[in-house]
């Protein structure tokens, strides 16, 4: 059982707002989630381990520079740039 | 008059310049133009590019050079693939006006082979849902009945295959969203095994289970769609390529297949779904196939483990959406943490959140074994349960969706009673395997039930291969709506 508490708390680590017009019913929607999550929590696992289901391994490549986006394109879709750069606003 | 443009028949009439590939563009075009209104299916239209491709494939035809399959043949792709220069927004709010700076692997390799991209077409916000309804531009109508859901979350795409307004599509698979909404709108959908075809550029939702496959009007079409674009590719380190070309291989006869029937997916299906699958049981005995009872009691918990780990990966992947590099932006804000904070707030519907918020949760600290570790091992019991499953039959035939498309606007306070609808679907995901839903028959609502073929492991070419004998015996394909869409 999550409390409002604990939706603020979750919410905060997850970087969303949630406003007090909200609180009950995500709270009320959160809890049937997480008691449809306790099926497994209380399941017996039995056989217990998990890696990929297509038994790939990692694998390196080569450490060398290859061509990449320039600066202008990577900024494109940014809201608001500076000089070549990401701008973050200060606002009072 | 034919309606159907199957990839092979266009294929054909390009070759034979029956018709030119400027003309074929045009008709989809105007069938778009015209038909869209009803269907939602498409959220952009590319009409110059799709001219542009059509232009170059008839300079080829000219010059009497062939064409590779999908050449000059109209498509669409989810909008969750990314396409350089065309805004891609996964039908949330969070990315309108988003226009990526590259392109998806697949989408490359077909632009490549001069694919013809209509358009982008309509989900589920970010993919999580199964209607189609949870996307920012309203919910994609089902051709069959336009009042009912397309299914979801490649709603976009299926409602456009199922009527004529494309050739095929491709769209993504996280926990059915290929397969379902085929399965609603009577099409083929193929999720191929996980890292058969790359994900690079395909938007992240849940990255150990997301994968590319096409949705078409007949099995051929897929096996065509699915050589084309299944690679490894440097750029997904967990694609891993196909083991060989499908569609040649086509048309073996599937005498002595032994096919499974796990019966804990046949428990609660709605009883006409179920005689459906009795009937299509029917075809595949006088097809020379037999069947094998199985007990999969781990499929069970299909759900819950799809959910917390889907949940989970979709917390960490969504994370990057901050509103600083690209996507909205809120307007108020006083510090950064709160522009970060309102912007995916404002940016993300409801049902994203919940995921976010739930992901969140389950690996939280305290809460990390209990829920996400131990779903973990048990996503090993259900991968272990299919590969003994395996050794006892060829491939499972399960409904696709224990329930037919039903209508628009099902209100309901339980998210997971929504979640109900991928139950049958999940599991492959989970396991990785490839599947593939076919249309065999309708329920008593008239709407298409879907057959869930699910094979082991790069199992493609006896997948398809039984799909494609089941479809030439059942004579039902090219499966689309008469009188919607292209008329050619």
């Amino acid at each position: 059982m999550v409390t409002k508490q604990d939706i603020l708390k979750i919410a905060e680590l997850a970087k969303l707002y949630v406003g007090p017009e909200e609180l009950d019913g995500l709270t009320d929607e959160l809890n049937k989630m997480i008691r449809f999550a306790d099926e497994v929590a209380t399941a017996s696992a039995g056989e217990t381990s998990f890696n990929t289901v297509n038994g790939l391994e990692n694998v390196f490549r080569e450490d060398a520079p290859r061509p990449c986006s320039g600066r202008e394109e990577i900024l494109k879709n940014a809201g608001s740039t500076e000089d070549g750069f990401f701008l973050v606003r200060r606002r009072r | 008059m034919e309606t159907h443009g199957t990839v092979a028949r266009l294929h054909g009439m390009l070759e034979s310049r029956v018709i030119s590939c400027t003309e074929l563009t045009k008709a989809y075009l105007d069938a778009v133009g015209r038909d869209n209104a009803a269907l939602n299916a498409y959220v952009k239209a590319t009409p110059e590019a799709a001219l542009e491709t059509a232009r170059r494939v008839d300079e080829k035809i000219a010059a009497g050079q062939p064409l590779a399959p999908l050449e000059g043949i109209p498509m669409t792709l989810k909008d969750n693939i990314s396409t350089k220069g065309i805004e891609t927004t996964c039908c949330s709010r969070m990315l309108r006006g988003y226009v990526p700076i590259y392109d998806a692997t697949v989408w490359k390799v077909l632009k490549g082979q001069n694919a013809v991209l209509l358009g982008k077409t309509n989900m589920d916000e970010f993919a999580m849902g199964s209607t189609c309804e949870n996307s920012c531009f309203g919910g994609a109508g089902n051709p069959r009945d336009p009042g009912r859901v397309a299914g979801g979350s490649s709603g976009g795409v299926a409602a456009a295959v199922a009527g004529n307004l494309a050739a095929y599509g491709l769209g993504s698979d996280t926990g059915g969203s290929i397969r379902e909404p085929a399965s609603f709108c009577g099409a083929v959908g193929f999720k191929p095994t996980y890292g058969a075809v790359s994900r690079y550029g395909l938007v992240a939702f849940a990255s150990s289970f997301d994968q590319i496959g096409p949705i078409a009007q007949s099995v051929e079409d897929a096996a065509l769609v699915y050589d084309a674009v299944a690679r490894r590719d440097p750029m997904d380190p967990t694609s891993s390529g196909s083991r060989g070309a499908v569609s040649p291989a086509l048309g073996k006869n599937v005498r002595g297949l032994k096919i499974g029937v796990p019966k804990e997916y046949f428990d609660g299906i709605r009883s006409d779904v179920a005689q459906a699958l009795q009937k299509a049981a029917g075809l595949w005995r006088s097809l020379g196939a037999e069947f094998v009872e199985l007990s999969m009691p781990s499929v069970r918990l299909g759900l819950p483990i799809y959910y917390i780990l889907a949940c989970a990966e979709a917390s960490s992947n969504l994370g990057r959406y901050d509103g600083i590099r690209y996507g909205y932006c809120t307007p108020h804000y006083a510090d950064r943490d709160e522009m970060v904070c309102r912007t995916r707030s404002e940016g993300f519907g409801p049902e994203v959140k919940r995921r976010i918020l739930l992901g969140t949760y389950v690996l939280s600290a305290g809460y990390y074994d209990a829920y996400y570790k131990k779903a973990q091992n048990l996503r090993g019991a259900v991968v272990r349960a299919f590969d003994r499953a395996f050794g006892e039959c060829d491939l499972m035939m399960t409904p696709t969706v224990p329930v037919t498309a039903f209508k628009k606007g099902r209100k309901t306070t339980d998210p997971v009673e929504n979640y109900q609808t991928d139950i049958c679907t999940v599991p492959v995901n989970i396991a990785g395997l490839p599947a593939v839903s076919l249309p065999c028959g309708a329920g008593r609502d008239g709407m298409p039930v879907g057959m869930q073929l699910i094979g082991p492991r790069f199992s493609e070419t006896a997948l398809l291969n039984a799909a494609f004998r089941y479809e030439q015996a059942a004579g039902e394909a090219p499966y689309r709506v008469d009188g919607m869409g292209v008329r050619l």
